[in-house]
């Protein structure tokens, strides 16, 4: 690894900034997600996207402050609105991939929003 | 793949205490927008919770991210044909919700993935560290958080520009920055969640604060209960000497400074500052009288600055944005936001943060929905076992520093918890004080003797043994104990007891004279019994008792045998007829 200056420090975040993250998927990881189930749910949406082959990336994320909704998922598709969803177990986890992932349609009674400036 | 809709509406019924009709307004709107489903314009979703409460039928219309409160049924098909056929606004239902949090020290958490320094870099990461190293002298970051207003986030309150100040002015060949992440207090949790969700913020503020006070080696004191926020530093540090943000010479400008691990056993008093230094150097974890402070004489007798990890966590973001910005939030002494762990009897438990200045009430019915069961609140608890409660009729009142203070309460670190009429307060102080007893070390009289004392005489109380001089007693050794103790957790350990006193001395007089708890929490105060006119002998008391106190049958009638009772409340809990009593 190159060790940074100040210069190369500017360079890579603006690169990192222009990265266009595309499709994703947010997991919930600190310990009162994983004290709610949010390991199982990443490993089940890991190896679900892997087998279907969806375009979407995985990723880990701290408490987003919910904690009575644990575990918490975010989903952020092209074209649709950024949805978290709260209480999610396998079954939902399940839904959610045939839904909303490959379908787009929202799945219901598991939507959360946070009010935050 | 992707989104063929349109158009998407959320619909939440925000009333509490009703039933929920999310479901039935649901349909309403299903049947009323029928041709823009049908055509695949529209999609409707039954949200769980919009942040919004109290506001009857809430809906929300995406993409022009609109909201509507209190819809009627009759109001539907007109939220159609300006907001979903059209791109119009149906004004006389608008709604704008209000967003009272603030997010300052929990900006990334949730947000970006706590492993990777990239993407905190791409948040505008280390920003604050560039700024200082390009060009900024120690006096100017100092007075940078002078402007800021900071002040520490621990519990003292005391402005971070002093403690680094005090350290910066004295010469030693070396000095020391230490990030106290010993959270020990009952209910909060903030810590944990900022160094799991964001650990490089805190890394970061640590490199500012080093090189504000001229200081070249830092410790995190982490304690052992937190593998997952320990795992996560770990990892942070190490991405942050791979890319030059930490070690010799960080981003090619001559200045060093190294980051350690060190993890506290477990002891509460260990967060006190003077004892988490004599546990750093692995001596036992014991306080020692201030002054000398250790922004003068600290860690291994050099200058150290100990900071709390919400403190840190606000230093990269200041020196980005300028202490003017900051200072602009919040009230007059106390400046910025403050993150919250709001628990117990509350809805939306969880991590909050919000400009200082909130009041209590916003607090909790409006972020945290209300509480729950719609029970009537009682009092909320601040500062864990060093703070107070306040009660219902002071819910108004702004939260900062000093008017906690005033209220007999303290910010703390941040645990809220949020209490019911279910709740005894006698029950409540009883068990702040019993924490404190047990976290005591022992090594000072007031603490070690007082604490012990005053807990006899509460579980006399709640036994039903109170005696009238036993408020003057608690009074007398809460006074030795606040005033004799030789640190913060001897004195404020009586700051439970002395609070709800002051506020429920009704409550404690119930105790002690009628031998009554008008909650029904302490259970040597209580009794069951069954009133024999409302009972319709349906025998769920006799079947549910675990220790089979309830005696008789279908045809004659239940009684419970007092003797035999130990008052689990579960026979009151499963009698559908009102026919179990507590008395």
């Amino acid at each position: 690894m190159v060790k940074l200056d100040l210069e190369r420090l500017k360079g890579l975040r603006a690169e990192l900034k222009d990265k266009n993250k595309g499709d994703y998927i947010k997991v919930g990881m600190s310990t009162c997600g994983i004290a709610a189930g949010a390991d199982k749910v990443y490993e089940l949406f890991k190896e679900e996207i892997e087998k279907r082959g969806l375009p979407i990336s995985l990723e880990k994320c701290g408490c987003l402050g919910m904690c009575f909704a644990e575990p918490l998922v975010e989903v952020g598709m092209a074209g649709a609105p950024v949805v978290i969803y709260g209480r999610v177990n396998t079954s939902v986890a399940h839904r959610i991939i045939d839904e909303h992932l490959c379908c787009g349609r929202i799945v219901s009674d598991h939507v959360y929003e946070l009010r935050r400036s | 793949m992707g989104n063929m809709y349109k158009k998407i509406v959320f619909i939440k019924d925000t009333n509490a205490g009703k039933a929920d009709l999310t479901r039935h307004y649901a349909s309403l709107f299903a049947k009323y927008a029928k041709p823009f489903i049908e055509d695949m314009q529209l999609y409707v979703v039954r949200a769980a919770d919009l942040g919004i409460y109290g506001k009857g039928m809430v809906v929300k219309i995406w993409p022009q991210n609109i909201y509507y409160a209190s819809v009627k049924e009759e109001d539907i098909p007109e939220i159609i044909e300006a907001s979903v056929k059209n791109e119009g606004v149906v004004d006389r239902l608008l709604y704008r919700p209000s967003d009272k949090q603030m997010r300052i020290v929990l900006r990334n958490c949730g947000v970006i993935d706590p492993e990777s320094i990239d993407e905190y870099i791409a948040k505008d990461g280390y920003g604050g560290l560039e700024r200082v190293l390009s060009g900024m002298s120690a006096e100017d970051v100092i007075e940078e958080i002078k402007k800021s207003g900071l002040r520490g986030r621990g519990g003292g309150g005391f402005p971070t520009w002093m403690k680094w100040n005090f350290a910066r002015s004295v010469s030693s060949d070396e000095k020391y920055i230490i990030c106290n992440a010993d959270e020990g207090d009952p209910g909060a949790y903030m810590d944990r969640s900022v160094l799991e969700g964001d650990p490089h913020s805190v890394i970061e503020g640590m490199i500012i604060a080093g090189y504000a006070v001229g200081a070249s080696k830092g410790f995190f004191y982490i304690r052992a209960e937190y593998p997952l926020a320990i795992e996560r530093v770990k990892q942070a540090i190490d991405q942050a000497y791979e890319y030059g943000l930490l070690g010799e010479n960080i981003l090619g400008t001559g200045f060093s400074f190294d980051i350690e691990i060190r993890l506290g056993a477990g002891a509460f008093v260990c967060g006190e500052e003077t004892a988490l230094i004599a546990s750093i150097e692995g001596k036992r974890g014991t306080p020692r009288p201030r002054p000398p402070y250790p922004s003068v004489k600290g860690l291994w007798d050099r200058p150290t600055v100990i900071n709390n990890v919400e403190t840190l966590a606000n230093v990269p973001f200041i020196l980005l944005k300028g202490g003017d910005w900051f200072a602009s939030i919040g009230t007059e002494n106390s400046k910025g936001t403050k993150v919250f762990a709001l628990t117990g009897k509350v809805k939306n438990s969880g991590l909050i943060e919000v400009p200082m200045g909130t009041t209590l009430r916003e607090i909790v019915f409006d972020i945290g929905g209300g509480v729950i069961g719609d029970k009537k609140i009682k009092a909320v608890q601040t500062g864990g076992p060093s703070g107070g409660v306040i009660p219902e009729h002071l819910l108004d009142t702004p939260v900062d520093y000093e008017n906690l203070q005033r209220l007999g309460s303290i910010m703390g670190s941040g645990g809220m918890i949020v209490m019911s009429e279910d709740d005894c307060m006698v029950d409540i102080s009883k068990f702040y004080l019993k924490f404190c007893v047990d976290e005591s070390c022992g090594k000072c009289a007031p603490c070690r003797i007082g604490g012990y004392q005053m807990l006899n005489i509460l579980n006399k109380i709640t036994n039903g043994e109170g005696e009238e001089r036993d408020l003057e007693n608690i009074s007398l050794i809460a006074r030795a104990m606040q005033r004799a103790s030789l640190c913060g957790l001897g004195q404020t350990a009586p700051n439970p007891v002395v609070s709800t006193m002051k506020f429920f001395e009704e409550e404690y007089r119930q105790h002690i004279f009628d031998k009554k708890c008008p909650s029904g929490k302490c259970k040597r105060l209580i009794h069951y019994e069954i009133v024999q006119e409302k009972c319709v002998r349906c025998g769920m008391c006799y079947i549910n008792c675990p220790v089979e106190a309830i005696t008789g049958s279908k045809a004659k009638g239940f009684v419970i045998h007092q003797d035999l009772c130990i008052k689990c409340g579960k026979c009151y809990e499963v009698c559908k007829f009102g026919a179990v009593i507590l008395k």
